[in-house]
């Protein structure tokens, strides 16, 4: 197990590299550039030019790359252009309100849509199959900032229960920062509930096919025994990738929530750091989720055995 | 045997969408690309069934000539995630060892950028238009495809026809296509009928983020994220793209099911 | 790289923090909550900042001379001043007892060290290119002959010295006392004169200022960013809200007093409720296609021509503008004081004259690319409607949408058949002809390549009487609808939204808010 884990971690080093790479290919690869930016329409070349070296963004491409890597090395992901703030506690100071988002959704999204998805497949094809079915299909196919916007009307402006905008840390006031942070919850965990709940209910119908399925039945275990013994640990399984596909792809992807809710959270920052473009926070930020993303699913792939007894690691 | 509402619901509003995209290919109600200053934003009547929109072209007439536009952009965009995600994805899954440690690796770290960001960056480099938005698209969504076909694979490796297979001489590569290949169809039918949707979703995210198919032409995603600054003053111009997108996913993924109901080889004793 | 910690202005926030607990009042203060739509930038003024920047630090700091309400030039922190040796020698007499936030008298002395910074290269102050070899006049000597005057010698004569000064993208050139900065030479928070004092800065979430109890305000009423500032409320809250729809939300719940830069269909939107009022005032900055006049095809005056005869820009300026902004086709702001009848002129919707041209040009409906962009919807939506408007005549325009930094690129390097901009508002009428005009060879940014437009707009920098400036301008302008290097549509307006218990805010042409003199109740 442990020599399994060094394996993989040895394996991440790679991975990140080239996600390195590409990062930063690609962020030098996009049109524009930082100081234009700052300039806007009143671009003065010479000042331009005088900016540009202040930024070191007059070296040759591989050398600011070796540049940003060896100091990468040294932990320091160096500092926005923008505002000239260390980017890694910037990117941290953000994560926070991604992370606390994301999780909260996606669990109550997988506590929903995993039973959800049982009850479905146990009875397929039933009115009940159908309108599960339908439910979750609707709620994956509402875009997630039209959804957020209605909610927000409703519940901020009609009903004046919720804020409408702002955040605070949880440290500061749990009851208001929740308060700000509800809707989005809401809204990300209905969008989730539909991709969760299709897959769980897939995954459910092939377990419930297999052999020993039946076999428990004409041993006479009683049905919910067959549910929850045989049946939901099984088809947990691939819902179980799924679940690190999609927290993978949420920790960076709620750009759009978070700009709905205007939430001061990582997804915002980075599309910002893109149209502004502000490459050391654009290259931090990508590595950044890169790595959460790895470190996810890995988790993930050593929870795997746990769900499905067949495949061990090795 | 029994007539499956999934079927029949499916195949009804994909129909549906085939018909209207089909006439709006060679018929719409107006023109609708006109401009009519006079006739901004009103609400739907008699003679504009779906209203105008802020330039006054007429919604229905943009509704229809956008299912094509949108149709086309979803279907190719997950015909090339799931061609290039299902080569890869079973070569991986399958030879194991050191190839599959390397394409899982630059897989890993495609997957580790956030595809909706990823796609925006690409298409900001390509350029905003329909190839761009094909390529972003399909890139981000490539590494998702692999990962699950590889997960499907492995699984199904080990189970005992397979082995069985194995044992009585069959070749790997005829014992992928003969066992394994059916069997990683049922969670890839699955996912590429999300997908369809998440292209759609996708489409309409990246317009709101203000990149996506370049105007006039519509499509039924920058005409959502066009409607947003009208969404209490002319509801309707939100409502029906909106609901194209709903009804269509409802569709796809009734059909999907429905397909993956007759894939799997075992249903038939079901 | 350039490396701040950020700690010292925390510091501040926090002690201010700390003295509102003491003072346990906090409950009591008067809070003005409004909106950015980005982060600020820093807190240094007129180095690394963009408008949002420049407008909160505008309530921070002020300088020896500000824009009034007309754009012209008024003194601030000077009393008065005089022009002597030709031109060149500006003798400024300082407003006597003017505070520094922390308590300080200014004299000359802040003045001269202030003045000094900025040109200091070290500083990279924005406009330190404006008074060196390729700028307006070079600053050859700043002196401080008694504590309450400061002479300013020039090498050369310029329209444009006070006006320079003033600039609100140049920090207004304020005068800050002396610990602002480190004893490393590093900025650590700004320690002005204004009405306000920086309190807590929020990074991503808000910037925080409040009144300044030491204030000695003008007398004459508030004008542009001079005269009385009388500050009624004790914070102003500037919260960071990209999402514009957050932001009427916010308004619309009360959690927002003040939203500026509205989109037209929020202000349509906006007109009906009962809890908000507007405030609709003329914008300086400039909206139109620009075209590339050393395109193979759009080098021909005449289809560039066609295309101005094509459109009518009433129309657009109406449907876009939905009333707030009139049409304009002169590279002069309407609202300028140079705004003379002769500007007025433009071009007047002729299809058959388009056509005829068109014809003449030999033009057989090869597609013109425009880019276009979606960060300002007015840009957008005017280049939906030229677009239409020129199919009418056979022209075939497609539109090609960018983000704005990809599209600035583009502006930068020439690199375009033609765009829909907008370029931000400028202050006086020889520096809105700059910004057009000069030689694409050097600058290939500028899209009037016109050695006589060159030579008038020089001349315009210099000469300090009005007549001849006015003579100039309209000249230039004759020749600039003529050349048809861009199509100016309009000026913008300033939307802005306040709930209705606000009382006492003014726009101005200028398109940044004043927080003096505004109550909340």
């Amino acid at each position: 197990m442990l020599g399994y884990l060094a394996r993989r971690l040895a394996m991440t080093i790679p991975t990140l590299l080239l996600v390195a790479i590409a990062v930063f290919a690609l962020v030098r690869l996009i049109p524009g550039d930082p100081v234009q930016v700052m300039l806007g329409d009143a671009a003065d070349p010479a000042q331009a030019a005088q900016l540009r070296a202040q930024l070191g963004l007059d070296q040759p491409i591989p050398v600011q790359f070796m540049h940003w890597i060896a100091k990468l090395a040294a932990g320091d992901f160096g500092h926005s252009i923008t505002n000239n703030l260390a980017v890694l506690p910037l990117i941290l100071d953000r994560f926070q309100v991604s992370a606390v988002i994301v999780l909260v959704a996606v669990a109550a999204a997988a506590c929903i849509a995993v039973p959800a998805g049982l009850v479905a497949a146990w009875k397929q094809n039933s009115l009940l199959d159908l309108s599960v079915v339908g439910g979750a299909t609707l709620l994956l196919s509402i875009p997630s900032f039209w959804l957020g916007l209605l909610l927000l009307l409703l519940f901020g402006l009609k009903l004046k229960w919720l804020p409408v905008i702002g955040y605070v840390p949880f440290a500061e006031d749990f009851w208001q920062a929740s308060s700000f942070i509800v809707l989005p919850i809401a809204t990300l965990t209905m969008v989730e509930i539909g991709v969760l709940t299709r897959m769980a209910r897939a995954a459910s119908i092939e377990v419930l096919r297999l052999e020993y399925v039946t076999h428990a039945r004409a041993k006479g275990v009683p049905e919910w025994r067959v549910l929850a013994r045989h049946v939901l640990p099984n088809a947990f399984a691939p819902t179980w990738t799924l679940i690190g596909l999609v927290l993978g792809h949420l920790l960076g992807g709620i750009a759009v929530i978070e700009t709905v809710f205007t939430l001061p959270g990582l997804g915002r920052l980075l599309v910002d750091s893109i149209f502004a473009r502000d490459y050391p926070v654009v290259q931090g930020c990508l590595l950044f989720t890169a790595v959460i993303y790895v470190v996810v699913n890995l988790i993930v792939d050593l929870c795997y055995p746990l769900f499905d007894p067949r495949v061990t690691v090795a | 045997m029994r007539i499956r509402a999934n079927t029949a619901i499916g195949g009804a509003l994909m129909a549906l969408l085939l018909g209207a995209a089909l006439t709006g290919a060679f018929w719409t109600p107006f023109d609708p690309l006109r401009i009519n200053l006079r006739a901004r934003l009103q609400a739907p009547s008699p003679v504009h069934w779906l209203g105008t929109d802020e330039f006054g072209r007429d919604v229905l007439s943009r509704i229809m000539v956008g299912a094509g536009a949108s149709v086309v952009i979803a279907l190719v965009t997950v015909l090339l995630a799931i061609g290039a995600g299902m080569v890869i994805g079973c070569a991986a899954g399958y030879i194991r060892g050191w190839a599959d440690r390397v394409i899982m690796a630059v897989n890993d770290a495609l997957l580790a950028f956030p595809g909706i960001l990823l796609a925006l960056a690409v298409m900001i480099v390509v350029g905003a238009n329909k190839l761009g938005l094909i390529l972003a698209l399909g890139l981000a969504y490539i590494p998702s495809v692999v990962r699950v076909v590889r997960a499907t694979v492995l699984s199904i490796r080990e189970k005992e026809y397979v082995e069985a297979s194995r044992v009585i001489g069959n070749s790997e590569v005829y014992s992928m296509i003969r066992h394994v290949m059916p069997n990683a169809i049922a969670p890839v039918a699955v996912l590429a009928t999300s997908m369809f949707g998440w292209v759609l979703l996708a489409e309409s995210a990246l317009s709101f983020l203000g990149l996506g198919v370049p105007p006039p032409a519509p499509t039924w995603g920058n005409m959502l994220a066009a409607s947003r600054p009208f969404m209490e003053t002319a509801a309707w111009l939100s409502i029906a793209p909106g609901l194209c997108i709903a009804l269509t996913l409802l569709g796809i993924n009734l059909l999907g099911d429905s397909l993956r109901d007759r894939l799997d080889p075992r249903m038939a004793h079901g | 790289m350039r490396r701040r910690r950020p700690s010292p202005t925390w510091a501040l926030g926090l002690a201010a923090l700390a003295l509102l607990a003491m003072l346990g009042k906090a409950g009591a203060e008067t809070l003005l909550r409004t909106r950015l739509n980005a982060d600020i930038r820093s807190t240094d003024p007129g180095t690394n900042r963009d408008a949002n920047t420049d407008g909160v630090i505008a309530h921070v700091v002020e300088g020896l001379v500000a824009f009034r309400d007309d754009t012209s030039v008024g003194p601030m922190l000077a009393e008065s001043w005089a022009v002597s040796n030709e031109g060149k020698t500006y003798t400024f007499r300082l407003r006597q007892d003017v505070k520094f936030h922390n308590g300080a008298t200014m004299t000359a002395d802040d003045v001269v060290w202030s003045l000094k910074r900025w040109l200091d290269p070290a500083t990279q102050w924005r406009c330190l290119s404006e008074f060196g070899a390729t700028g307006i006049a070079r600053i050859e000597k700043v002196e401080a002959p008694d504590p309450q005057t400061v002479t300013i010698t020039l090498d050369q004569p310029t329209a444009l010295f006070l006006s320079t000064l003033a600039r609100p993208d140049c920090g207004q050139t304020a005068v800050i006392h002396r610990d602002s900065v480190g004893v490393d030479g590093k900025w650590i928070a700004p320690i002005g004169t204004g009405p306000f004092k920086l309190a807590e800065w929020k990074r991503g979430q808000y910037v925080d200022i409040v009144r300044f109890d030491g204030y000695v305000s003008r007398s004459e009423p508030r004008t542009g960013y001079t005269g009385a500032k009388d500050v009624k409320v004790d914070r102003v809250r500037f919260n960071v809200i990209p999402d514009s729809s957050a932001a009427k939300a916010g308004l619309l719940s009360g959690s927002l007093d003040v939203i500026m830069s509205l989109s037209i269909p929020d202000l349509e939107e906006l007109k009906s409720r009962p809890e908000v009022q507007l405030s609709i005032t003329p914008a300086l900055g400039l909206t139109g296609i620009l075209f590339q006049t050393k395109d193979p095809l759009l080098k021909d005056v005449r289809i560039r021509r066609a295309i101005a005869l094509s459109i009518d820009t009433v129309q657009i300026v109406d449907a876009v503008m939905m009333g707030t902004a009139r049409p304009n086709n002169s590279a002069l702001p309407l609202g300028s004081p140079f705004y003379s009848e002769a500007q007025s002129h433009g071009y007047v919707q002729n299809i058959a004259e388009a056509k005829k041209l068109l014809l003449e040009a030999g033009y057989r409906g090869q597609p013109i690319k425009m880019i276009t962009n979606k960060r300002y919807s007015f840009v957008f939506d005017s280049s939906v409607l030229v677009q239409a408007m020129a199919q009418t005549v056979g022209i075939n325009i497609e539109l090609e949408v960018m983000d704005w930094a990809a599209q600035l690129d583009r502006y930068n390097r020439g690199d375009y058949q033609s765009m829909a901009f907008v370029y931000s508002a400028r202050l006086d009428p020889s520096l809105s002809f700059e910004m057009l005009t000069g030689p694409k060879a050097a600058q290939p940014r500028k899209i009037w390549d016109n050695p006589e437009a060159q030579e008038m707009l020089r001349q315009s920098m210099m000469i300090d009487d009005t007549a001849k400036r006015q003579a100039l301008f309209d000249e230039m302008h004759k020749r600039f609808i003529a050349d048809v290097p861009m199509i100016v549509l309009f000026n913008g307006a300033e939307l802005t939204a306040l709930r209705k218990g606000i009382k006492g805010y003014a726009g101005w042409l200028y398109p940044q808010p004043r927080f003096w003199g505004v109550t909340v109740q």
